[in-house]
């Protein structure tokens, strides 16, 4: 019986680990991860983390930072939510700092800062193009200091609850394929985003299946805001990679076959700099009027760096070079980078608050697997890495009060144990016969095709059948590895039902917003309608594991709502 | 039109539960130009044998998941491009991938990385802020950038553990220090912030530690993120002898080698070598050793050659030392 069990090994489940220690040190504390915790996702992070240290404009403050972000959110998110996270924003970093994370720094020995999309000052603190890299390791490396215990390669399969209240986790081992119930308090669930839904077009890490909102999901919590997902506008045209914001920060330019810098027919002021979902319609709608140049690997719009200079780029953009080299045999200092937008983040999650609580008792959700609301419509860059800093303390520091409430539990761990070992001898019946190379293959075609950047209802109800479809042809999946080491073929499975529950949501949250607002664009609704849309989704699995939707109140009080333009 | 063609495959599989031995499997596929090592086995694995096992993640060369011996090489299998792999196969159009080597195979392409993680908590590999707890958050310590970029490389190390494939010591001694976790060290020891610099220090100075590397040079030449591994090694030697960490064998033949510098005719005095490397009871000890090797015929040779201008070296020693008075070493 753990006091508190995390599940996800990022930079959200690593900083509530440290300040669950430190807040709680009677406790017994664990940190459950499918991967080793350095290779977790938020190492991709490449551009950096916004914080109002004000070291390069000294007239940067938390207000600004707010209203940039509830800006960007287009007013979706929840302001206390906001509020929270940019006041929190210098305390953390200068804690990460503190702690050994190697920030770049200006001549006075301050943290460097950069110009960030959709921000109206220098505010993002970064180390060269590695930010997310640097900061996972330091704060992997305070945990092995911290003597942080760790369930490494463990598999998540459910959420145990009772009457309203979490008793545990059931997870397995890759190690042996071993089913096994973990008996916790309090779980502060930080297991990542779902983006990889979208498959080929995701710049996503393979695992990014959003493991913890599909075992919420089927606990009966509801997820919030699911078809807010934001397509970057710089992936690699035949990876779909990502090339951080940060390339446009340092002064990249966005060309099309025109040779123009189309950016300024659609945000005069910021151009290449406007806020993510604007800069991502931009490219799409160039290269629908047939301004995009074509390769085999499909239409694309050119990055130019090479104004830049060598020096720069070298210096401070130098993972970005390599990619662009690796995966598309170009080197940025000599010529431009293709690229097309690409499924990138998920500003959905599982439903919780300022204090990452959710519904549930016991259950705390943090990072990009949950919506507390703090990027709404649409996340700004340099906020992501900032929210999992901000909420993963947060839930730490929640449970100094909130421990002494929860009374331990008793669970049923046989049946528990038993009825996921049954789940996983389904996927070996003789008569399942799908593939899942298939299957996954669909879902992201059906949901790049239908549920993608601009969206309209014949198109979105396409996409609906198709993965309710697809979620019944999974009933008849079948895993073609008997073994019981390192299955990675029943993990692959386990994470494609995961996605395609959620991508029920996605799918269906997205048909019925009868409006555009940030990462959700409606051809046929091309205008945001506050009247009857000024309100979070929230989707959940009735009996039937069906989807059904309702609607909560966006928490206001700040920045009233006004028209967003750039 | 990209170029297309047919390729075997031959991937070294191993699956504790029904086989004794490692063996090889080929696969023929068809493969277009353009496509990464990674992605070739995820197609052999969706479309010819869903039990082939290997890890990845990112698929962006960040999060070190995916290292594989590629042709007999440590890097990583999602940033390896398989058309620059065809040239350098032994066998025409045979691409041979193994696991990591020096590390315990888990199943197929997947190995136990939990030694390597036990040694970056022995080496205390993290920083222990100059910082109080109480006063965390509150404001930065000042890096100034060019204190910064002594540990910027360092810090690129993604932990995928191919310098640690490659390491000619860690094959044969499982206890040795291995190179990332003396690039850690060194990037450790090196950051302003950090308060326990001479107990790390300490502790890569016991046996298996910094001095037993033998300068092959196969981390630096491996690594995928190109670190001058080695610039770090040197540099933790250094600061070992300027503490007066000099009571190892490593360190005393370092210093032997030094001493005949400074003061020698031109040329290595190998015969007191031993006795100023290990000391007296040592030297005996090894005088076994050195009879089998002269019955094998490995003797230094009788007129050994002189170093030319040797006095040339000496004078700018000399003349560092003058300039650098505080360089103790």
């Amino acid at each position: 019986m753990y006091d508190i069990l995390i599940v996800g090994a990022g930079g959200g489940g690593l900083y509530a680990a440290m300040e669950a220690i430190h807040k709680n040190p009677q406790a017994k504390i664990a940190v459950v991860s499918k991967v080793y915790p350095p290779r977790s996702h938020t190492s991709a992070a490449q551009g950096g983390v916004n914080a109002a240290l004000a070291n390069k404009h000294k007239d940067d403050t938390i207000e600004l930072h707010t209203f940039d972000t509830i800006k960007g959110s287009d007013y979706l998110a929840d302001q206390d939510a906001a509020a929270y996270l940019c006041e929190m924003a210098p305390k953390v970093v200068r804690e990460l700092e503190n702690l050994g994370a190697p920030f770049s720094r200006f001549p006075d020995g301050s943290i460097a800062q950069r110009p960030f999309g959709g921000a109206n000052r220098h505010r993002c603190c970064y180390c060269a193009d590695k930010t997310g890299h640097t900061i996972l390791q330091t704060l992997y490396e305070q945990a092995l200091r911290m003597g942080v215990e760790f369930y490494n390669e463990y598999f998540l399969l459910s959420l145990e609850h009772q009457d309203g209240a979490c008793n545990g986790v059931v997870v397995m081992s890759q190690r042996n394929s071993k089913v096994m119930a973990i008996p916790a308090k309090a779980i502060i669930m930080a297991t990542g985003g779902y983006a990889k839904m979208y498959w080929h077009k995701s710049s996503n890490a393979a695992g990014l299946s959003g493991d913890g909102q599909g075992v919420a999901l089927r606990a009966g919590i509801g997820l919030k805001d699911m078809e807010f997902v934001q397509f970057h506008p710089t992936g690699l045209r035949k990876s779909g990679l990502l090339v951080s914001e940060a390339a446009r920060g340092e002064g990249g330019y966005l060309i099309n076959n025109k040779g123009e810098r189309f950016m300024s027919n659609y945000a005069p002021e910021k151009m290449e700099l406007g806020p993510r979902d604007l800069v991502s319609r931009s490219i799409e709608m160039e290269i629908r009027h047939g301004r995009g140049f074509e390769s085999a690997a499909g239409s694309f719009i050119k990055l130019d760096l090479t104004h830049l200079g060598k020096d720069l780029i070298m210096a401070r953009l130098p993972q970005i070079r390599e990619l662009a080299i690796d995966f598309e045999g170009v080197d940025p200092i000599k010529e431009p980078i293709p690229i097309r937008p690409t499924a990138h983040y998920s500003m959905g999650g599982i439903d919780c608050d300022v204090s990452t609580r959710t519904e549930m008792k016991g259950l705390y959700a943090v990072g990009e697997c949950a919506a507390p609301s703090v990027h709404g419509a649409n996340r700004l860059g340099g906020n992501s890495l900032l929210e999992i800093l901000v909420f993963g303390k947060r839930a730490g520091l929640e449970l100094q009060n909130d421990l002494p409430t929860l009374k331990p539990r008793s669970m049923n761990e046989r049946v528990a144990v038993e009825r996921q070992e049954r789940r996983l001898a389904q996927f070996y019946q003789p008569d399942h016969h799908e593939r899942l190379d298939v299957l996954r293959n669909e879902m992201g075609k059906t949901l790049g095709e239908n549920v993608g950047i601009y969206r309209e209802k014949k198109n979105l109800s396409k996409g609906v059948e198709e993965i309710a479809a697809l979620r019944e042809r999974f009933k008849k999946i079948k895993v073609h590895d008997n073994s019981r080491v390192f299955n990675t073929n029943l993990q692959q499975v386990l994470e494609l039902q995961n996605m395609l529950d959620l991508a029920a949501c996605v799918s269906q949250g997205a048909l019925a917003r009868e409006e555009s607002r940030g990462g959700h664009s409606r051809e046929d609704f091309p205008k945001r309608d506050d009247a009857n849309w000024h309100k979070h989704t929230i989707a959940k699995f009735n009996a039937q594991g069906e989807v059904e939707l309702s609607h909560k109140p966006v928490t206001m009080g700040l920045y009233p709502l006004e028209e967003r333009t750039y | 039109m990209e170029q297309r063609r047919e390729l075997t495959f031959k991937i070294r599989c191993f699956n504790p539960e029904v086989d004794q031995e490692p063996h090889y499997k080929n696969y023929n596929v068809e493969l277009e130009q353009g496509i990464t090592i990674l992605r070739a086995i995820n197609y052999i694995k969706d479309h010819i044998d869903p039990s082939l096992t290997v890890r990845f993640f990112c698929q962006a060369g960040i999060c070190g998941s995916c290292a594989v011996k590629v042709n007999g090489v440590s890097k990583l299998a999602c940033t390896t491009q398989v058309w620059d792999e065809i040239p350098l196969a032994e066998v025409e159009g045979t691409i041979v991938i193994e696991p990591l080597a020096n590390f315990k195979v888990i199943r197929d392409l997947v190995v136990d990385i939990d030694p390597m993680i036990q040694k970056l908590k022995n080496h205390k590999a993290w920083v222990v802020p100059t910082t109080a707890d109480e006063k965390m958050g509150e404001k930065e310590v000042a890096v100034q950038p060019e204190e910064f970029e002594r540990i910027n490389a360092a810090t690129d190390c993604i932990l995928c553990a191919s310098c640690y494939s490659e390491c000619s010591l860690c094959e044969v001694s499982p206890n040795f220090i291995s190179p990332l976790v003396m690039l850690k060290t060194f990037r450790m020891n090196d950051d302003k912030r950090d308060t326990i610099n001479d107990e790390r220090l300490e502790i890569a100075n016991h046996d298996g530690g910094i001095w037993d590397c033998t300068h092959c040079y196969r981390c630096v030449e491996v690594c995928v993120k190109n670190i001058p591994i080695m610039d770090a090694i040197s540099g933790l030697r250094h600061e070992s002898l300027q503490k007066n960490h000099d009571y190892t064998d490593g360190a005393r033949h370092a210093l032997a080698f030094k001493q005949d510098i400074e003061q020698g005719p031109g040329r290595l005095r190998e015969i007191t070598l031993p006795l100023r490397t290990l000391g007296p009871v040592g030297a005996i000890s090894q005088i076994p050793f050195a009879v089998s090797m002269g019955l094998k015929g490995r003797v230094p040779p009788m007129f050994p050659h002189t170093a030319k201008d040797h006095d040339g070296l000496k004078r700018s020693i000399l003349k560092y030392r003058k300039d650098h008075p505080k360089d103790k070493e």
